[in-house]
């Protein structure tokens, strides 16, 4: 409730707009990776099989953490991660778009998402947007 | 000198033909040797894929009760009871305790845990392991095997290697059969005279003299014929396939080949199958007093057949329990136990070698992709699907279920009915669950994947969600009309007309999708036009092009539930595509990784187009055409769905979300004739019953930035101020809630009549 009604306050006052209603009530942000030890673990896993240069292997950790919380924003940014390394740009930007539809009020995570876009935009050649979604990854910072 | 000249050309002739009698005759085993050989070689190297479903992740936090975890250990043939050893279990009031058995993975072999489960208000509290107390993360069970991928020529096989077959099988084989296999050179004449004598002494033939291999090379040939010169023939094969292969070569082939039972005109060959057909499971899990019983059938499969003729079955398996014990093989201890056992046949033969026939062929079709059907059905790969057995079970449960009470209920011809159920993961796009008809163990017609049919209303939410993507044209309260209408395209004059043959005038876009109102849709699809309507379709997934004629907007398309799955999958997943997938891992035979097939998705929506179609199809789950569901359903689970009824009554249809898991149901009759029932009536009761027993998460899209909330009175679809007391709050993609404020705003005379100036 807290991170929809900030962000409708902040968009309205990006926006300069008039006054409005309360938002209507949001459940509690799912609980984040931190809060259950299974996907911990699993994420604890993936980060060892990327420092081994396993990046299947990290990438099926994460799907498997993702079967027990599919909508942890930070599970799929991490997929986003793996796949940038792998050499899938366009593939890690859809993950990352995938967590940004799901990060909330996570301005950081957000942030590091369109960083993560960017990137993924630089190695597609696409040099425009890369630039635009730095831009965004920048405008989120500032937010914070 | 005459006669001596006589003589030998005689002599010569005799010697001629002795020497040509020996060429033929080595002409003809060479020609033995090479028939045998090919039999041999072509069974042996067909090791089919063996495919398994979803295993079990236990964690703590997961929703489960002790129950339901002994009756997922139960599927898996895990035994309750007290032994410490792997595949045995022990529950109390909010515990378990189970030996885990090892098993090889996608990511490496998992070994043997003695796991202990601790669950508190219906979860899962903690994991530890028993022997040391250390507490786990999380613990994974073994799959359930599934079934497998086999040659064409041998499609009802189970195939299994040597190291599958239980010892105590082997030993009995070897005890009964054949107790020199180990030192014979293909026959054995010590046997045959043992054999001989045993039955002298008995009056019957209680034992035969037949080798193993002899037995074998009979079953390649499959050939009652029990002349003289056919045992020679077969003598002199088994003495050539001992010379060419290992005897564990040949017990292996010996395994796969022996017949066993018959099941009307099939045939059951090789222990594999007949663990499955005699006793439902895997032969690895098989009992002492089963494998026993298996031994037993070898001698007379229909004499011994259990189902027909326990009582004999019973004498013989008893006989094979004392053989054994003569052998030392098991203690007397054993023995008393085994003798004792139950025969613990099933009652009724499983028609096919998976229970899951209509997953299966989903799978083999995706990994048609990517293998060659030879590969497929001969290298013995090891397939890791996305089947949850626990939502197989309970899709196929709702749907025979529901049918049947259907047709009870309205007076219908029984077994009239068809349907077809599939259900996925909201997210990820995986599987869980696939019934291609209302007998789902029969490999038959496969509705949920080849039965294309109308969908009906099903195809609105494409029509709704082109609109919702223009939000200066089109918001949820956007007032369509819902007034006669007719319209012409070549060839055809068309008036739509709404379920409850009414007009209803201006109605908010919600409500017109909410209420499934043909003619308002109709009046939206031809003002978006029909090629915006049928992009939008294929976005959302829907690969097969869609004629462009005004019929299309009101579902005169057919297409199949996994189709439509396909489709809401996009919408369940607030707009990213994601094809639906029932494989993750394809490893070789030694559990090397060969093909992983990773979660991919393209975001082919904008996200709050995407969510307003959500909202409004819970709408309709409400107090719409789906609100029935509250008969099944909690409201709290605001539940997205959608039904569809075609014409006559013909298609029953209802495709829905909730936050977890998605599911299509349809119900019809395969000669296409009316059912008398509507989406509601049918398809949707089945969808409340398959959710009600899975326990979903509720429904609580996440709210895209691009959304906004603001109040609106509904009787005017304006902005609500002060002064209204119905207003509720609808969200609109930021900036285009209307201006306008209602009249039951206090602030309303003035500030609308400012407003208007500056519009």
């Amino acid at each position: 409730m807290k991170h929809l009604r900030h962000s409708v306050l902040a968009a309205l006052v990006l926006l300069g707009g008039c006054a409005t209603f309360p938002p209507p009530e949001a459940p509690p942000p799912e609980p984040s990776a931190r809060e259950n030890s299974a996907v911990v673990a699993l994420m604890q896993n993936a980060r060892e099989e990327v420092g081994a240069g396993r990046l299947a292997a990290a990438a099926a950790n994460i799907e498997r953490a993702l079967r027990i919380e599919p909508r942890n924003a930070t599970l799929w940014h991490e997929l986003a991660r793996i796949n940038l390394h792998q050499g899938q740009p366009a593939r890690a930007a859809q993950f990352a778009a995938k967590s940004n539809a799901l990060a909330g009020e996570d301005l950081a995570l957000r942030a590091a998402n369109w960083r993560l876009i960017g990137q993924a935009r630089t190695q597609e050649g696409d040099h425009a947007g890369a630039e635009a979604a730095f831009a965004e990854a920048a405008a989120l910072d500032r937010r914070r | 000198m005459p006669r001596r000249r006589h003589k030998r050309p005689l002599l010569r002739y005799l010697l001629l033909a002795g020497v040509l009698g020996i060429a033929a005759l080595a002409a003809y085993v060479v020609h033995l040797d090479i028939t045998i050989r090919e039999q041999f070689e072509g069974k042996r190297w067909a090791l089919p894929a063996r495919v398994y479903a979803s295993p079990l992740e236990l964690y703590p936090g997961l929703k489960l009760s002790p129950a339901q975890l002994a009756e997922e250990l139960t599927a898996l043939d895990y035994r309750y009871g007290p032994s410490t050893e792997t595949g045995h279990y022990l529950r109390g009031d909010s515990w378990v305790e189970v030996g885990v058995r090892p098993f090889v993975f996608w990511d490496g072999p998992q070994p043997a845990v003695r796991l202990r489960v601790t669950f508190a208000g219906g979860r899962v509290q903690a994991l530890e392991n028993a022997a040391t107390g250390e507490p786990l993360p999380l613990a994974r069970l073994d799959p359930l095997p599934i079934g497998g991928i086999y040659p064409a020529q041998n499609e009802d096989r189970v195939l299994v290697k040597l190291e599958q077959v239980p010892e105590a099988l082997v030993d009995a084989l070897i005890a009964m059969e054949d107790r020199n296999f180990y030192r014979h050179h293909g026959i054995d004449p010590r046997g045959i005279a043992r054999a001989l004598l045993a039955n002298l002494r008995a009056g019957d033939a209680v034992q035969g003299g037949s080798t193993l291999t002899q037995q074998l090379v009979k079953n390649f040939y499959l050939s009652a014929e029990r002349t003289l010169r056919r045992k020679a023939v077969e003598a002199i094969m088994a003495v050539l396939l001992d010379a060419h292969y290992e005897k564990d070569e040949i017990l292996e082939a010996y395994v796969n080949e022996i017949y066993l039972g018959q099941d009307g005109n099939r045939a059951i060959h090789g222990f594999g199958l007949a663990a499955q057909f005699y006793f439902e499971r895997p032969l690895e899990r098989l009992s002492l007093p089963e494998a026993a019983l298996l031994v037993a059938l070898v001698k007379g499969p229909s004499y011994y057949d259990p189902r027909r003729h326990p009582q004999r079955a019973l004498e013989r398996r008893n006989l094979v329990h004392a053989e054994l014990l003569e052998q030392n093989e098991i203690t007397s201890a054993a023995y008393l136990r085994a003798k004792s056992a139950p025969l613990g046949v099933a009652p009724r033969a499983p028609i096919g070698t998976t229970p899951y026939p209509a997953f299966l062929s989903l799978v083999h079709r995706q990994l048609r992709r990517d293998y060659s059907d030879t590969d497929l059905r001969s290298e013995g790969l090891r397939i890791f699907t996305t089947l949850d057995p626990r939502v197989q079970r309970a899709a196929e449960a709702a749907l025979s279920a529901r049918l049947a009470a259907l047709e009870r209920q309205r007076r219908l011809p029984e077994n009239g009915l068809e349907g077809a159920v599939i259900v996925t993961a909201s997210d990820s796009g995986e599987v869980l669950a696939l019934v291609g008809g209302r007998q789902p163990r029969y490999e038959g017609f496969n509705r949920a994947l080849d039965a294309r049919r109308q969908i009906g209303s099903l195809i609105k939410p494409a029509l709704y969600l082109t609109a919702l993507s223009r939000p200066e044209d089109y918001t949820l309260v956007t007032r369509l009309d819902d007034g006669p209408l007719s319209w012409s395209e070549p060839g055809v004059e068309w008036t739509p007309q709404n379920y409850d043959k009414q007009f209803h005038g201006e109605v908010p876009l919600a409500e017109a999708l909410a209420k499934s109102y043909n003619v308002a849709a109709a009046r939206l699809g031809l003002h978006l036009g029909l090629p915006a309507v049928i992009e939008t379709a294929s976005r959302l997934g829907i690969e097969r092009p869609l004629p462009e004629y005004g019929s299309t907007l009101l579902g005169t398309v057919a297409l199949s539930p996994f189709e439509v799955a396909q489709m809401y999958q996009t919408l369940a997943s607030g707009g990213f595509r994601t094809p639906l997938r029932a494989i993750r891992e394809v490893l070789t035979p030694e559990g090397v990784p060969l093909k992983r097939y990773p979660l991919s998705l393209s975001q082919v929506v904008d996200p709050a187009a995407a969510f307003l179609t959500t909202t409004a199809l819970q709408q309709a789950v409400r107090e719409g055409t789906g609100s029935s569901l509250r008969a099944w359903l909690p409201p709290e689970l605001n539940v997205a769905g959608k039904t569809g009824t075609t014409d006559d009554l013909r298609d029953s249809w209802f495709a829905g979300f909730t936050g977890d898991k998605l599911a299509v149901v349809w119900v019809g009759r395969d000669d296409n004739k009316p059912t008398g029932l509507t989406g509601a009536s049918g398809a949707l009761t089945v969808w409340g019953r398959l959710m009600a027993s899975l326990d979903p998460a509720p429904l609580d899209p996440p709210v895209p930035e691009s959304i906004e909330f603001v109040r609106i009175d509904p009787q005017t679809g304006l902005r609500a101020g002060s002064g209204c007391d119905n207003a509720v709050e609808v969200p609109f993609a930021r900036g285009s809630a209307p201006s306008e404020q209602a009249p039951c705003s206090r602030e309303a005379p003035v500030k609308s009549w400012f407003r208007r100036l500056f519009e």
